[in-house]
């Protein structure tokens, strides 16, 4: 049996020994192969596999291939350009982390948007949503040969990505969350050509179905294949729809909600299994969850400013008619020197692969004294050494996909 | 073409025999159905796999290579490509097999179609009243030199890879051979001839659907169709066996499951399908040779297109599980299919005059 269901001290000791094994002591039996960071069935990272035979005895994930020091080079940036980078690494997912470091920042300012800039702030959200579980959906239909759900993941996704264009003026990095508000209003036409997505994309669900979670061959590849326990789960830290296929049902937007998820009607799917199959149908579940979301939230949409009162005084004339008249908003002199009062400021989202949790130290000056930001990819790195271990080479990259792990995330 | 030239030759020259015969059977090997008819169903078969994937998967395919006709000089463009390009050999590896092997599969993989008729006027070079015997025993001898590819190229993923290709060799060559011989029970012959003659009433397929399902099966493995592409998974182990070959090597070795591929559904259309049949051959070329190829042809195209179209529907089986679904359902099914067989003939449902 599978290696991952035992309990976690076990395996570390037998990780343990299979390290001082290493190649030779036991003989020819050990093979190490090296899968990435130029493999097309690794993204970008390198795993270390040590096989014994066909079985997965050890492996080691390499992560920091990508590592692009955003943390650091926030420290030397204004605040108003951090948004842009933090958008860079997750660039699947980017709203979601603009909100986090927005709220953190909001926190710190001691403003708060008003409601329809929350309202469009939880839409666009939610649309990188389904896209980003497109995406993942579609990496791992390419990692398990099913070709066709690697096109379809990124043919309907384009779907997403060009409403995401319409609301925000950008197909993938937004930086639509601005502090105070967003920073443009939805156009005229936009509630209809969301309602006929999501309406063609609840269509093609039930064609995904068919095609890939019924597929029996996709079965067999998924089911019992890189079973998370619910108390592993939670020891181990992982995050997000990894986290509830285990049977944990621990939701950010539930749990603290933020922006306007507190006033939305939708459910928490949850799995029990635990196994890749689960990860995957849970992923399917929040799509279907996000178009609810998407369509109560236009329906509760309030009318009113898309940016605090207090930013919009700053406003000159011709700010105030580009703003009044296209609902775009020009950002006033004052953002190029930003100064939060001093203090410290924490703010948590769930973003498509799990929570992320921002931190902000201020000192007073323009810049951050120092950003501290957690990725759900980074929490959920350590599941590669727990999971792939006991099954088979082939089983790496269905756990892999079923993870939705995305380097550049984990390592920012 | 070239076969009535030969044949007005023979009357005005006066041709001996001998000559006639290899003038023929080198024109059966090299044009048609031999080597360039290969190359040309393999690389159609190459552009309708992925045009019928991209139906599918709701995109146009190949597309600008002769735009008009629909991209469907892809594949000859990709052959040129792949003869121009820069071969490279591995420092490290074996290299009088590591360059011999891929042109020696495919070698052996065409090798079959100088016993295998295609029509039923003008005999193939080699004409044996064995030769579905002979047939079978030299296409499986083409996946050791697979084996032989990746041990030669001294790379862990091909390594890897031709382990899997020869763990499945066993698991499906023989329900393949089981199933094949559970129709020469039927048809009491391993002549080609024969066997589609006793079509005429009955297709193989009809008269034994196991063995017909059998042995599909087991050539969708052989020729590395989804949802058995194991040895050569490319998220896993790269390209398998084919890792480190590059250039025209490389296309010889992506090539070979497309000539194993119309090699075995030309097996398989005479064997189950009734081969030329309804035609039943007449005077002259036209008619007793070209027309009932012509429809031989037609039978393997579709089933080759059957076999490639998967590619949409599924992805692919672990090594285990397919080694699993070969020894249990695939080889339970061979069995059933051989005495299925051996149940018509001995029980008088079927009798040949």
């Amino acid at each position: 049996m599978a290696a991952s269901s035992l309990a976690i001290e076990e395996i570390s000791k037998e990780l343990i020994q299979t390290r001082d094994l290493g190649v030779t002591e036991e003989g020819e039996r050990l093979v190490e192969l090296q899968i990435g960071p130029t493999h097309p069935g690794s993204g970008h990272m390198r795993i270390r596999v040590w096989v014994d035979g066909d079985i997965i005895v050890r492996c080691d994930p390499d992560i920091g291939f990508v590592f692009r020091t955003i943390e650091k080079l926030s420290e030397n940036r204004i605040y108003m350009k951090t948004i842009p980078l933090v958008e860079r690494p997750s660039l699947l997912d980017t709203t979601p982390m603009t909100i986090g470091y927005i709220n953190a920042l909001e926190k710190l300012m001691g403003i708060e948007p008003p409601p329809r800039a929350k309202y469009l702030r939880t839409i666009l959200a939610e649309l990188t949503r389904i896209a980003s579980h497109l995406y993942g959906i579609g990496i791992l239909a390419i990692f398990l040969g099913h070709s066709t759900g690697f096109m379809w993941g990124f043919g309907d996704r384009e779907l997403f990505v060009e409403l995401a264009n319409q609301l925000s003026g950008a197909r993938i990095t937004y930086a639509y969350v601005v502090p105070g508000g967003v920073r443009r209003d939805m156009p005229q036409s936009f509630p209809d050509n969301v309602e006929k997505a999501l309406r063609y994309m609840e269509r093609r669900l039930k064609d995904w179905y068919k095609i890939f979670l019924n597929n029996p061959v996709i079965e067999d590849r998924l089911r019992e294949v890189g079973v998370l326990r619910k108390n592993d789960a939670v020891k181990l830290g992982v995050t997000g729809p990894n986290l509830r296929a285990s049977g944990v049902d621990f939701d950010v937007r539930v749990a603290d909600p933020y922006e306007a998820y507190d006033e939305l009607d939708f459910m928490v799917p949850v799995a029990e299994e635990g196994d890749a199959y689960a990860r995957t149908l849970v992923r399917f579940e929040e799509i279907k969850q996000s178009i609810n979301i998407i369509r109560d939230a236009l329906k509760k949409m309030p009318s009113g400013d898309i940016i605090h009162p207090q930013i919009a005084r700053m406003f000159n004339p011709l700010m105030k008619k580009i703003y009044e008249e296209t609902r775009r908003v020009k950002f006033p002199g004052i953002f190029a020197s930003l100064k939060p009062p001093k203090g410290e400021a924490t703010a948590r989202v769930e973003a498509g692969r799990g929570e992320a949790l921002f931190h902000i130290v201020s000192d007073g000056s323009p810049r951050p004294y120092r950003f501290r930001w957690t990725t759900p990819s980074y929490r959920n790195v350590i599941l590669f050494k727990y999971l792939v271990t006991g099954h088979r080479l082939a089983d790496l990259p269905a756990i892999y996909g079923s993870l939705d792990y995305f380097p550049p995330e984990a390592d920012r | 073409m070239m076969l009535p030239l030969v044949m007005l030759l023979k009357e005005i020259l006066g041709f001996n025999d001998t000559i006639y015969r290899t003038v023929v059977g080198l024109g059966y090997m090299i044009i048609y159905p031999g080597l360039l008819l290969v190359v040309v169903i393999a690389a159609l078969m190459l552009w309708a796999e992925r045009k019928i994937a991209a139906l599918v998967q709701l995109r146009y395919g190949p597309l600008w290579v002769s735009r008009r006709i629909g991209g469907a000089l892809q594949g000859f463009a990709d052959l040129i490509r792949f003869s121009f390009q820069e071969v490279i050999i591995p420092r490290r590896s074996d290299v009088i097999p590591f360059l011999l092997s891929p042109g020696l599969a495919i070698l052996f993989s065409m090798l079959p179609i100088a016993f295998i008729p295609i029509s039923p006027s003008i005999h193939p070079p080699v004409y044996s009243d064995l030769a579905l015997l002979v047939v079978i025993a030299i296409i499986s001898l083409a996946p050791i030199f697979i084996v032989i590819m990746g041990w030669a190229s001294d790379n862990k993923f091909a390594f890897v890879g031709s382990l899997r290709e020869a763990l499945l060799i066993v698991s499906y060559e023989i329900p393949l051979i089981i199933s094949i011989i559970s129709m020469a029970v039927i048809y009491k012959s391993l002549d080609f001839y024969e066997i589609v003659e006793r079509q005429y009433m009955l297709p193989g397929m009809i008269l034994n659907p196991f063995a017909f399902i059998a042995s599909f099966i087991a050539v969708l493995r052989t020729t590395s169709r989804f949802p058995f592409e194991i040895s050569e998974a490319e998220t896993e182990i790269v390209a398998g066996p084919y890792t480190e070959y590059s250039g025209l090597m490389f296309g010889l070795s992506m090539g070979l499951a497309y000539i194993k591929l119309y090699v075995y559904t030309l097996i398989l259309s005479l064997i189950f399908l009734g081969g030329w049949l309804p035609l039943q051959g007449g005077e002259g070329f036209l008619l007793g040779f070209l027309a009932p190829s012509l429809v031989v042809i037609l039978k393997l195209t579709l089933l080759s297109l059957v076999a490639v179209f998967l590619r949409a529907i599924y992805g692919r089986y672990r090594l285990d599980q397919a080694i699993r679904l070969g020894w249990i359902y695939v080889f339970g099914l061979s069995i059933v299919s051989l005495i299925w067989s051996l149940a018509l003939v001995y029980g008088g449902w079927v009798r040949w005059v």
